[in-house]
């Protein structure tokens, strides 16, 4: 569920690599007062275990030809406590980006929000409710599934939350919404059955390691967790019910002009030519130009002449540019071979 | 071990290797937000952006078809994405192409923009990561600003995950050499469990021993670098040119393409 750069606007990327700079700052901050120098090496490993647990694949039942494979936040949020897993798993977020192109690099804000941050606390956060006191399997199992199932599905919806806000989805929110999460569901079940295991094994072999006790690790009050949790159920809700309404807010309302009612006054209007020029020069130089079909959508009243014209200008743009990308190829190819030669 | 193909050009010498690794990273996350500021209408303004990176990859020396199986290989989210919008945005288009013009669907059109911007933000991602190391990268993302303990975190990550998953692929074989056949889903399960938990136990063990080494060698949790990052001036023609580039074509050529 990688984010890449495509379904995400400029102003919604630049907002959460803001978020996701500023938390990972905050976490780093706040782990290096406590952390020694000998855990350094243990987190980079556990890191790097995660690539490796990636490549252990399993087969699916029902599904002939498909395997799973372990994701492994909830798993270390459960053993390294939320503030460690969530650095670990953000710097494999980051080398998946920039060694193996997983996702873009506009991207990677949302990717470590979905991926990292949210999973690892709210893993974290559940696990430890659920398994408080004595030990149990029943408790380890029961709260190991939920956290996986649910930190899962958090990142998911984040995902289309995302891309809704950046309005580059054709497929509507909640058709998108609901396929992520049955999508995500199945993932998260998967990936809570084996971590369950994993955690049964580790139980037998290394109690200590399971029992909370692998020292340098990091935990946190659950006062803070709650409140943050209660932030972002708010948050969430809030951008829901904003991409729910399909229809403009009311201050767009008011000051747009209304084509339905033609008597309709404008209540905020401008005509200071200084405003109308910026207007003008934003339209048209923007970063963020509205996406327009103006052209497009008149496709059944085409005025030819106009239509072909800009048909050709393409062609000239397309075939301009394959030209000169062979260019640079075969000068490139030249001069390599004089170099061999 | 046979998997240090991923970044193994990065470690060819041109002269855009030789770059400062800060400039690359920063020339292509500003090229990467204008791709993808551009307008959702038009594929040949992207078809002009491709030539950049394009002319990078080549002068650098990277084989093309490492880059495209590259793009192939992480592509499967966005094809699906891309793939969706015909089928919900069916409003006609009437789309015209030098002499052919012919009917089809603003979904159509979208999703082959989509693709499009993605060949061209991965074409400049792997234009960066494959003529920089990631040690250089690292020292680069520092001086940037990046928290020390995230850029240690990196450095350690990087340097075992090859270790690990050839480990992985130790245990893959010892499994495939003794499992002839499918097990069903409880056994399969409990095997794969554990041999990850093994492989867990293994790391954290193996951390143990390498902290304890590096504590011998007088590790105090700070990092030094033999690298010394100087902006250059050919750094300075390059951003020159990257910026020319990009606020030509968006500047001048747009408004003709749209």
């Amino acid at each position: 569920m990688h984010m890449a750069n495509e379904l995400l606007s400029i102003p919604v990327a630049t907002g959460t690599l803001a978020i996701a700079a500023g938390s990972l700052g905050f976490i780093c901050r706040k782990v290096r007062q406590v952390i020694a120098a000998e855990k350094l090496a243990l987190m980079g490993i556990l890191g790097a275990f995660v690539f490796a647990a990636q490549m252990v694949n399993f087969q699916l039942p029902a599904m002939p030809g498909t395997s799973g494979h372990m994701v492994g936040a909830v798993l270390l949020a459960i053993i390294l406590g939320p503030h460690l897993a969530a650095i670990v798993i953000s710097s494999v977020v980051i080398v998946q980006c920039l060694i193996f192109q997983d996702g873009g690099l506009l991207a990677l804000g949302c990717n470590i929000i979905n991926i990292s941050l949210v999973p690892s606390y709210i893993g974290y956060f559940l696990y430890r409710t659920i398994t408080n006191g004595r030990f149990s399997s029943l408790k380890v199992y029961i709260g190991a599934m939920l956290a996986s199932v649910i930190a899962m599905e958090a990142g998911a919806i984040l995902v289309a939350i995302q891309a809704a806000m950046s309005g580059v989805l054709a497929v509507p929110l909640s058709t998108f919404l609901i396929t992520m999460i049955g999508v995500h569901f199945l993932v998260g079940f998967v990936e809570g059955l084996v971590t369950v295991t994993v955690l049964a094994y580790l139980q037998q072999l290394r109690p200590d390691i399971v029992a909370d006790s692998l020292p340098g690790t990091v935990r946190l009050s659950k006062n803070a967790v709650l409140a943050t949790l209660g932030i972002l159920a708010v948050l969430t809700g809030a951008g829901l019910s904003l991409l729910a309404s399909d229809l403009p807010d009311g201050l767009e309302w008011s000051y747009a002009e209304r084509p339905d009612q033609p008597g309709f006054e404008t209540v905020v209007s401008n005509r200071d030519s200084r405003i109308t020029a910026v207007d003008d020069f934003q339209s048209k130089y923007s970063l963020m130009p509205d996406y327009s079909a103006r052209a497009s959508k008149l496709g059944d009243v085409p005025d030819r002449q106009a239509d072909l014209g800009a048909g050709w200008t393409s062609f000239a743009g397309i075939t301009g540019s394959a030209v000169t990308m062979a260019v640079i190829w075969l000068t490139a190819w030249m001069l390599r071979r004089k170099q061999a030669s | 071990m046979h998997h240090a193909y991923i970044d193994k050009f990065a470690y060819q010498d041109s002269a855009i290797h030789r770059l400062d690794s800060r400039v690359k990273f920063l020339v292509v996350l500003v090229f990467t937000a204008v791709v993808i500021s551009l307008p959702r209408s038009s594929l040949s303004i992207l078809a002009c952006y491709a030539i950049g990176p394009f002319a990078v990859l080549v002068w650098a020396g990277i084989p093309l078809k490492f880059v495209f199986k590259q793009i192939l290989l992480v592509s499967p989210f966005v094809i699906v994405l891309a793939l969706s919008c015909p089928l919900y945005d069916r409003t006609p288009v009437a789309v015209s192409f030098g002499p052919f013009s012919w009917q089809s669907s603003l979904g159509w059109l979208r999703c082959f923009v989509i693709l499009g911007k993605f060949i061209v933000t991965m074409l400049a991602l792997i234009g960066l990561v494959s003529t920089t190391r990631f040690s250089d990268l690292l020292a680069g993302l520092q001086r940037l600003g990046l928290p020390r303990l995230l850029i240690i975190q990196l450095g350690f990550l990087y340097r075992y995950i090859f270790v690990l998953i050839d480990r992985a692929h130790h245990i893959l074989r010892a499994r495939a050499g003794r499992k002839l056949r499918n097990l069903g889903f409880k056994t399969e399960l409990r095997t794969a469990a554990s041999m990850l938990g093994s492989l867990f136990i293994r790391s954290i063990d193996t951390a143990e021993h390498i902290s304890i080494a590096m504590q011998a060698r007088g590790f105090d949790g700070s990092w030094r670098t033999l690298s010394k990052l100087k902006v250059r001036r050919c750094d300075l023609f390059f951003v020159l040119t990257a910026a020319v580039f990009m606020s030509g074509l968006y500047f001048f050529i747009k408004p003709i393409l749209q």
